[in-house]
């Protein structure tokens, strides 16, 4: 009976995403002019998929199949991630009151899954995820408040950067080793040891300091100090084996250039020097040799070097488009399940319809991001806003495509979903600030009522519930 | 501000095209690479279980079961092989871990056949969840003959249809039980003859005079007057560092390819590489599949290779007539035959035809799918004529079959720890060849092969009905 159920529950979750990005399509239609129904129910909507796909999924978690029995602590903290999620719903409702509610259920939705596949592949890492994401809530929450009371906050432009620096640096001298990278710092007693990726904080400054450069007409000399300070910071991760953070900050810095200059011949430059800078990595670190390696044929080296990526590649391929089913596959055999490769096992139990819906979500949070940059007035904020989205949207990429082995893997996180505690802080923080750029805009709009815009502002005003 | 817009509407595309891209590659690895990423021996999903799922049959091409699955009192059910040894390298086992086919379609035994169905009337009327069944192209009438025919010879025969790549038979021996492998676990895992290797397809052994096929075609690809290309035979033959004898020190006086192919010279083909050079002999052996990963459905040693372009004359010697550190398995000699009788086309060997869903209805059926050109047609007919003359009046007259005309090469392999190997390579008939077999004995007499392929051409044409 229960193996019905789990049969059935595949093509359930695949018709939540499905519907989910659907409703997305129907408030974006409506805000292009067509109507394909109503963008206040098609919010509603989705906010109830990510309830329901959250019960489902903890009903089947928690049933215990030996004993015929729920597993209470289960439901239990089933219960209190959804109490997390209506809070988080009403707060957000209230504090960020015009931000883009598809990057609100996105976000979500995200996050929900996040816990499921933890509570999956390891309950005790959903917990600490959970208080993670309370955190960030709160300090999302915050956010807003801080930046009204320092109004000009684009003025540090150089205590970003130093910032920036020291936290790569102090890794060189404090951190820790994990997972082949030294770019962790550790902190407080044994027991309750806390530790986080300096490289994650240093992406937000990063994206303030180059929004604060640019914000100005950009000279030879302002374009000069960037690239070099950029160069910098990707050779540190370079060296520190980080090489996914650099090919972020990396990407982030050419985009943003780009959208400050609107110079293609800039932009391709970069590229062809960043051509360049890779060979030459290839050549001289052994460990980028080792990633390209492993990358070009997994097959050769399964027992070491290709093993990671050998093993995710059987998830997503074993079960076919609707997955093995919620408990039924073998994620936990995937290293680093829990963090790098959880669209692995979220492939694996979903499917990969689900996996592509999932890929979905980030499209339609980039397309939301980009239009939040578009709609603003203020050059600055605009710049920020695009970085913000950049920076999330290319962190997805870099590692969805490693898991599926498009491009070679490196160790990042996946937004939202990935466990980690600077990740899912610093995720958090980005969409906060993402958010407030368009209720900043919203705010100071209204002299220029053009036709989406007037829509949006009813919007903002509209009950989702 | 409008410049600005503008870049960042193209920065959206970009990153939108790189999500496209991940699309299109998941796709891709769903729809295209599924298959052989998901079989893969290291895969632990395919030793996946699941209790409560009656594991299908697996049959053979006329439908006589090979494996089936019992309901026990105890509500467990229990793996049975009708057929014990006879098939037990094909089969494989399912206790402790999977090999063989019971490996290779794990997925496709424990699958259930319109799931929702099934699930419902296991729910309400208590039926068995009964997942689909195998049906191989293996015959058994021909696997038992060359059961027989192996005896207790260590060694491998392996039958094929060359045009389509059908694995007719494929026997080795040592073989085990499979009903009582858990409870000979310890027994068969340490044994020195260790029988739970399939030597057919995981042996690799040096493929003696039986190389000479693909050295001649090297011959007739590089050399532009390879026809008139003889040697006086003295019995030996001086090379730089190394001196080759022919077997038994025979004399085989002015010999060209055909004669020398049908007499198994050594000193002729080793005088051939020679002139060919190891670098292209090293290319045809690349061109004629050598190094070509098989992808067969049972688990397979890749051939061992070692000839490059700066090779040793010794080494190049040595390799030309079979010798030396090149190591095959007999499956690939058969593909190789196989390839030869086919035109020089080498078929993509396959042991699952189709699969059989509970209700009798068959699907998936495999598509003999072509792996590669090894030579042209006329090459091809060449060395077919050259290999009927080996068996009508050369090293393999024991092959012949009255009334058909079997082609053929014979070949032993040097053994440097015990007797040698004893090959035997060919196909019938060779106007329309229906099968080529490859049969190795290890540790035998001169040319034990030989009469041992005839009685297996001979079995297999009349069980195909020639």
């Amino acid at each position: 009976m229960f193996d019905l159920i789990i049969m059935l529950s595949r093509y359930l979750f695949i018709f939540y995403i499905v519907l989910f990005l659907w409703q997305g399509i129907v408030y974006i239609a409506y805000e292009q002019g067509g109507f394909l129904g109503s963008p206040y129910t098609a919010v509603s909507m989705q906010r109830r998929i990510v309830i329901l796909m959250h019960i489902t999924a903890f009903l089947i978690l928690g049933y215990n199949r030996e004993t015929h029995l729920f597993d209470i602590p289960t439901l239990i903290f089933g219960a209190i991630a959804f109490l997390f999620l209506l809070m988080a719903v009403k707060l957000l409702d209230r504090f960020y009151y015009e931000g883009c509610p598809l990057i609100w259920t996105g976000m979500l939705f995200l996050m929900d899954l996040s816990l499921i596949v933890l509570q999956r592949v390891e309950p005790s890492l959903a917990h600490r995820q959970l208080m993670w994401m309370c955190v960030g809530l709160a300090g999302m929450l915050f956010l807003p408040f801080f930046f009204r009371m320092i109004p000009r906050f684009e003025i540090f432009e150089w205590a970003y950067i130093i910032v920036c620096y020291g936290l790569l640096i102090c890794t060189r001298f404090f951190g820790v080793a994990k997972g082949g990278s030294t770019n962790w710092l550790s902190f407080g007693p044994e027991a309750f040891k806390i530790t986080f990726q300096p490289s994650e904080i240093a992406k937000f400054l990063f994206v303030f300091y180059l929004a604060s450069v640019f914000r100005k007409r950009v000279e030879w000399k302002q374009f000069l100090t960037t690239a070099i300070l950029s160069a910098g910071l990707v050779l540190l991760l370079v060296l520190q084996k980080d090489l996914g953070s650099a090919l972020i900050f990396f990407m982030t810095y050419m985009v943003m250039l780009y959208i400050a200059t609107s110079n293609e011949f800039l932009f391709l430059l970069g590229m062809g020097a960043a051509s360049v800078a890779a060979t030459g990595a290839y050549k001289l670190f052994s460990h980028v040799r080792v990633r390209v390696a492993a990358w070009q044929n997994p097959w050769a080296d399964i027992d070491a070097g290709g093993y990671q990526i050998v093993s995710s590649l059987f998830a997503i391929t074993t079960w076919g488009l609707f997955g093995s089913g919620l408990t039924k596959g073998m994620p936990k055999s995937i290293p680093v399940v829990e963090s790098d490769m959880i669209f692995a096992a979220i492939c694996e139990e979903f499917g990969v319809i689900f996996g592509a819906g999932v890929i979905g979500i980030f499209i339609m949070i980039l397309y939301r991001g980009v239009r939040i940059a578009l709609d603003c007035s203020r050059r600055y904020y605009s710049i920020l806003a695009a970085g913000v989205t950049t920076m999330i949207s290319f962190q997805a990429f870099v590692i969805l495509g490693g898991v599926i082995k498009l491009i070679p893997l490196t160790g990042v996180t996946l937004p939202f979903v990935s466990y980690g505690g600077s990740s899912v802080l610093v995720s958090l923080m980005m969409i906060g600030l993402l958010q407030w750029v368009c209720v900043y805009c919203e705010q100071h709009s209204q002299q220029d009522q053009e036709q989406p815009r007037a829509m949006e502002m009813q919007m903002g005003g509209g009950r989702y519930e | 501000m409008s410049n600005m817009k503008r870049s960042m509407r193209r920065v959206f595309w970009l990153l939108a095209l790189c999500f496209f891209l991940l699309l299109g590659y998941l796709c891709k690895l769903t729809f295209v690479d599924r298959g052989e990423i998901s079989g893969n021996a290291y895969n632990s999903r395919l030793r996946y279980v699941d209790e409560t799922i009656k594991r299908g049959d697996i049959l053979d091409r006329e439908g006589e079961i090979l494996a089936t699955s019992t309901l026990q009192s105890d509500g467990t059910y229990s793996r049975e092989y009708p057929r014990a040894r006879m098939a037990a390298h094909i089969t494989g086992y399912s206790s402790v871990g999977k090999t063989g086919v019971e490996a290779a379609e794990n997925f496709e035994l424990m699958k259930l056949h319109n799931e929702l169905f099934q699930r419902i009337n296991g729910i309400i009327r208590g039926t068995e969840l009964q997942g689909n069944s195998v049906a191989l192209t293996v015959d058994m009438d021909i696997q038992s003959m060359a059961g027989d025919l192996l005896g207790s010879a260590k060694g491998a025969i392996v039958v094929m249809e060359p045009s389509t790549g059908r694995i007719l038979a494929l026997q080795a021996y040592p073989d085990f039980n499979p009903n009582s492998v858990e409870a000979q676990w310890d027994t068969l895992k340490d044994h020195a003859d260790s029988p739970l290797v399939n030597r057919a397809t995981q042996g690799l052994y040096p493929p003696g005079s039986t190389f000479k096929t693909v050295t001649a075609l090297a011959g007739m690809e590089y050399l532009s007057n390879w026809q008139d290309f003889t040697i006086e035979c003295t019995g030996e033959r001086e090379f730089e560092g190394k001196v080759i004898h022919c077997f038994n020190n025979a004399v085989h006086g002015t010999v060209d390819m055909k004669g020398a192919l049908a007499s198994s010279c050594n000193c002729y083909f080793a005088a051939l590489a020679e002139k060919i050079g190891p670098g292209n002999l090293a290319k045809t052996m690349r061109q004629v599949g050598m190094d070509t990963p098989s992808h067969f459905e049972l688990e397979t040693s890749p051939n061992s290779i070692y000839l490059e372009k700066g090779a040793t004359e010794s080494e190049l010697v040595e390799t030309a007539i079979g010798q030396g550190r090149t190591g095959v398995t007999p499956l690939y000699m058969a593909m190789l035959a196989s390839a030869i009788a086919n035109d020089g086309m080498m078929m993509q060997p396959y042991i699952v035809d189709h699969v059989v869903y509970p209700d009798g209805t068959e699907a998936k059926h495999t598509v003999p799918e072509k792996l590669m050109d090894i030579c042209s047609a006329e090459e091809a007919a060449i060395l077919k004529d050259m290999m009927t003359e080996v068996v009508t009046s050369g090293t393999g007259t024991a092959a012949a079959v009255s009334g058909v005309t079997v082609a053929g090469k014979t070949g032993t392999a040097e053994n440097a720890t015990g007797y040698d190997h004893s090959w035997f390579i060919g196909f019938a008939p060779v106007e329309d060849p229906k099968v080529a077999v490859a049969v190795l004995i290890e540790n035998s007499n001169y040319g034990r092969a030989t009469p041992i392929a005839g009685k297996m051409i001979r079995a297999a044409l009349t069980e195909l009905g020639e």
